[in-house]
């Protein structure tokens, strides 16, 4: 069980890391001369340096490990993705939406993943996927942005405060990398009272004017006692910026346009550099483009291979809420979280941080068991959650909910959701959990 | 503590419109706050000439047989293609217009209840449907709250959005039921799931007519089992369902108070603050009313507002084109910079990312915000009329900036920065619009 440090200590090794880093990065630009591009001696320079960073144990993390949070919006059918195939009961309530038993990718036990799944089904066979069953909270919600809530604050009784990870960050340190949210708006669970996780968009970043206009920016950024909270708030929020261009730009800005997950046509990341590349194609209903995660993981993907003192990245998916046209809109969704994830870990994998990477993937609730007269299902309340990576200790966790003893049709949570936040606290980020989840709550051991 | 009167009134441009100009405000400051109410809310259920100047797309007809498409994959393509065009049009057709319009609190007002009954074209996808909606807030939205609220529940694209068009008598489909009493009417812990359940029954049926936007109900797929819904007993239609939701006490706290978040800063239904708004919402439901009741009220033009809300993208990048000149015809000449500052700062019109719509405040100070924000305030300083603070002698271009953007004051940080810029009205001009003040609402 490691502990919370002191934030005197934290702050410390946070500069060391920092600037070690730093020199690397700023010799690296050096080096890479006229062209600009890093060259594969910087690579090996950073990896190496981050390797005997982390074994000295001044980043800030305790264990050395990364952990990446998979949001996926709308609640994802834990049904028809870990799919009890063998259960006659599934087929019966499901109707037209069960998936086909003879296309499922076996998982043993009566389970099967989606077919669309075989990056996933290939991590559970090397035994780097953990499939938690049966996870949710007392007093299931049915509204999205409730439910959503109570998962990214871990606060079941009151869900309006801080991210569960943004408690971590406010009593750890000031820094704003210390977790990094792909995408233009960072998710309540990297919000902290004192702190915001840093919100990075693909593509490179660019400060806008000469060395003088921005330390006239940097002089803008700075609070003023008795400021209100909202406008020091603004005022953070340009001077972190300062700091992700300190801290990444150069990675940032080198890798805008690299293919580290090799991925090509639709599943290809858009580095066009278009800030909208995001946030138009991630709209509901399943109409997302091939590309929206792939895309956010190439980066975080990016940012790992250069050997980033980033500890958290969050990135997401929407479109799951499949009250209509279930089949097709889950054809189409859970490819994408496959592929992307898959090439993820496959592109890291070899890296001394990859190696010590863990995924998780998550989702607001699971639907009804039986499916509506819409080709689709309804808010429901029991689901799965996926932990991947070198350091997952692969197999089943937790127990299957039943099909039949359903509470309002809906499959009954037996594992709080805290219990796997508690897990990766504790193995991955390496703190002591019932600081930040307001409770003590026992591990599962799948890391 | 009240504000002073020039920053009252810069404070009531900002929130029930996109921000007064130098010109505008100083006329409204010698009328003074009342009157400037009383004119700004004039305009609504108005003509707006300048608005109206905007022509909207035309769109191509929706095909007469959809499910040909499905066979035939290069019609298909093409006609994707079409929307997708047609959707880029749409969205900039409302951003010029939001830009030229001299009925500001109508188009704020639009995109408020945009906000406050989030619909995306992402899912929609028919941009004439998201179209008719648009002009549908526009024309009707600051009237009768539950006259509004049955009409976008018929409108098709709410119909497609939550689905209500495919709904079958047996196995109801919850979710327009449940996002009409929690985000719509409510608020949350104000029904049952019996009631959510009881409304999904009175909503089966309804239908949509795709090819012309017609609303109908199907006798075959609707449900005519008495529901007992919120306490009332023998409901069976949809329409009772929005008529017995929209008029409970509970709405009458949570309309009030959602606006109350969007003008002045983020309450709670139970607030004491909504009380009083609440008492007369519930003797007549009418939106401009209702408006009329926030800006007046005692707690409106404090310095608690005015530090309460940071602006929604939108509404930054459009009060920062209006008070620096750019006009519509120049961004509709060259949408597409526009398009991505605003998806780079998270916020596209017609495409909230989920039904729960835009967070607010910090969901909007991100570094990835940050940054375009600041590359914005760069381009636009060069591109637009920053006259007034360039003409202006060096001393005096910080309280210019402030004329021009109309920022009364500036905190004694920002004016220090911005007086290290004096020599480079460039740059002075993009540091005041990344400044807090300009940041914030």
């Amino acid at each position: 069980m490691g502990e919370v440090r002191s934030g005197a200590d934290d702050e410390q090794q946070r500069t060391l890391s920092r600037r070690h880093f730093l020199s690397l990065a700023a010799a690296g630009v050096a080096a890479g001369g006229a062209a600009g591009m890093l060259g594969p001696v910087l690579w090996d320079q950073l990896s190496r340096a981050g390797a005997a960073t982390r074994s000295s144990g001044s980043l800030g993390s305790t264990t050395g490990r990364t952990l990446v949070l998979v949001t996926l919006y709308g609640g994802n059918d834990g049904l028809n993705t870990v799919v009890p195939y063998k259960d006659p009961s599934y087929a019966s309530a499901r109707g037209i939406l069960a998936v086909d038993p003879s296309t499922v990718l076996d998982l043993g036990d009566g389970f099967g993943l989606h077919p669309a799944m075989p990056r996933f089904h290939k991590l559970w066979a090397d035994r780097h996927l953990a499939i938690v069953q049966g996870v949710g909270f007392a007093n299931p919600n049915y509204s999205h942005f409730e439910s959503m809530d109570i998962w990214q604050t871990a606060q079941p009784q009151d869900p309006s405060g801080t991210g569960w990870l943004g408690r971590w960050m406010d009593k750890t340190g000031a820094d704003p990398l210390r977790a990094v949210a792909i995408g233009p708006t960072v998710p309540t669970l990297l919000a902290g009272d004192k702190v915001q996780a840093a919100a990075i968009a693909p593509g490179p970043i660019q400060l806008p004017g000469s060395a003088a206009a921005v330390a006239l920016y940097r002089s803008l950024a700075t609070t003023s006692r008795g400021e209100p909270a909202l406008l020091a708030e603004a005022a953070h929020s340009n001077s972190d910026l300062l700091e992700v261009n300190t801290v990444l730009g150069a990675v940032l800005n080198k890798t805008a346009h690299a293919n580290p997950l090799h991925l090509t046509g639709a599943q290809a990341p858009d580095t066009s550099g278009s800030a909208g590349a995001l946030a138009i194609a991630n709209g509901g209903g399943g109409t997302s483009a091939a590309n929206v995660l792939t895309t956010q993981l190439s980066v975080v993907a990016n940012l790992l291979l250069a050997d980033v003192p980033t500890e958290v990245f969050s990135v997401e998916l929407g479109g799951f809420d499949t009250h209509t046209d279930q089949v097709d809109t889950q054809a189409a969704l859970l490819p994408q979280l496959d592929t992307a994830v898959g090439a993820f870990l496959d592109a890291i994998s070899s890296t001394k941080r990859g190696k010590e990477t863990v995924v998780l993937v998550y989702t607001e609730f699971g639907r009804r068991v039986s499916s509506n007269a819409s080709a689709g299902t309804d808010h429901g309340w029991a689901n799965v959650v996926f932990a991947a990576g070198l350091p997952v200790k692969g197999g089943f966790y937790g127990e299957p909910p039943s099909l039949t003893n359903l509470s309002e049709g809906n499959q009954i949570y037996n594992l709080d959701f805290r219990r796997v936040y508690a897990t990766v606290l504790d193995q991955v980020i390496g703190v002591d959990a019932t600081t930040f989840l307001g409770g003590r709550f026992s591990t599962v051991p799948f890391v | 503590m009240s504000l002073d009167q020039t920053s009252a009134i810069a404070l009531l441009y900002r929130r029930i419109g996109f921000g007064a100009t130098a010109n505008e405000l100083s006329s409204a400051v010698a009328v003074g706050y009342s009157a400037t109410v009383t004119s700004l809310l004039g305009g609504l259920g108005q003509p707006d000439p300048g608005g109206d100047a905007i022509a909207p797309p035309s769109f191509t007809p929706i095909p007469s047989d959809l499910a040909q498409l499905r066979s035939d994959v290069a019609a298909r393509q093409a006609y994707f293609e079409t929307l997708r065009t047609e959707s880029r049009e749409l969205i900039t057709w409302w951003l010029a217009r939001m830009i030229a319009s001299t009925n500001p609190a109508q188009e704020k007002l639009a995109l408020l209840l945009h906000g406050h009954f989030p619909t995306a074209i992402s899912k929609v996808r028919f941009p004439q449907f998201m179209y008719q909606q648009n002009q549908l807030m526009r024309t009707q939205g600051s009237g009768d709250f539950t006259q509004l609220t049955q009409a976008i529940a018929v409108d098709p694209a709410m119909l497609i959005w939550l689905d209500a068009s495919s709904d079958k008598a047996q196995d109801p489909n919850e979710n327009f039921a449940r996002e009409l009493l929690e985000r719509f009417t409510m608020g949350i812990g104000n029904y049952s799931e019996n009631d959510v359940r009881a409304a999904a029954y009175c909503f089966t049926g309804w239908r949509l007519n795709y090819r012309t936007g017609a609303f109908s109900i199907s006798a075959l797929d609707h449900s005519d089992a008495p529901q007992t819904f919120l306490g009332h007993t023998g409901v069976n239609s949809g329409t009772e369902v929005i008529d017995i939701a929209t008029n409970t006490e509970a709405s009458a706290r949570y309309v009030p108070s959602a606006l109350w978040s969007h003008l002045a800063y983020p309450v709670a239904p139970k607030d004491a603050v909504v009380s009083d708004l609440a008492t007369s919402y519930a003797g007549d439901h009418n939106i401009a009313n209702l408006l009329r009741s926030i800006v007046t009220d005692p707690q409106f033009a404090t310095p608690t507002t005015q530090s309460g809300l940071i602006k929604q993208p939108i509404e930054y990048v459009v009060g920062a084109l209006r008070v620096l000149s750019v006009t519509a015809a120049e961004i509709q000449a060259r949408p597409a910079g526009v398009l991505e500052v605003l998806a780079g700062l998270g916020q596209v019109p017609f495409d909230p990312p989920s039904v729960g719509g835009w967070g607010q405040n910090g969901y909007w100070l991100s570094t990835a915000a940050a940054l375009v924000r600041w590359q914005f305030a760069r381009r636009l300083s060069q591109l637009g009329d920053i006259s007034m603070v360039a003409d202006a002698p060096r001393r005096s271009r910080v309280s210019a900036a402030g004329q021009l953007l109309s920022i009364p004051t500036w905190t004694s940080t920002t004016a220090k920065a911005l007086s290290g810029a004096a020599s480079n009205p460039q740059n002075l001009v993009t540091l005041a619009l990344v400044s807090p003040e300009f940041v914030s609402n």
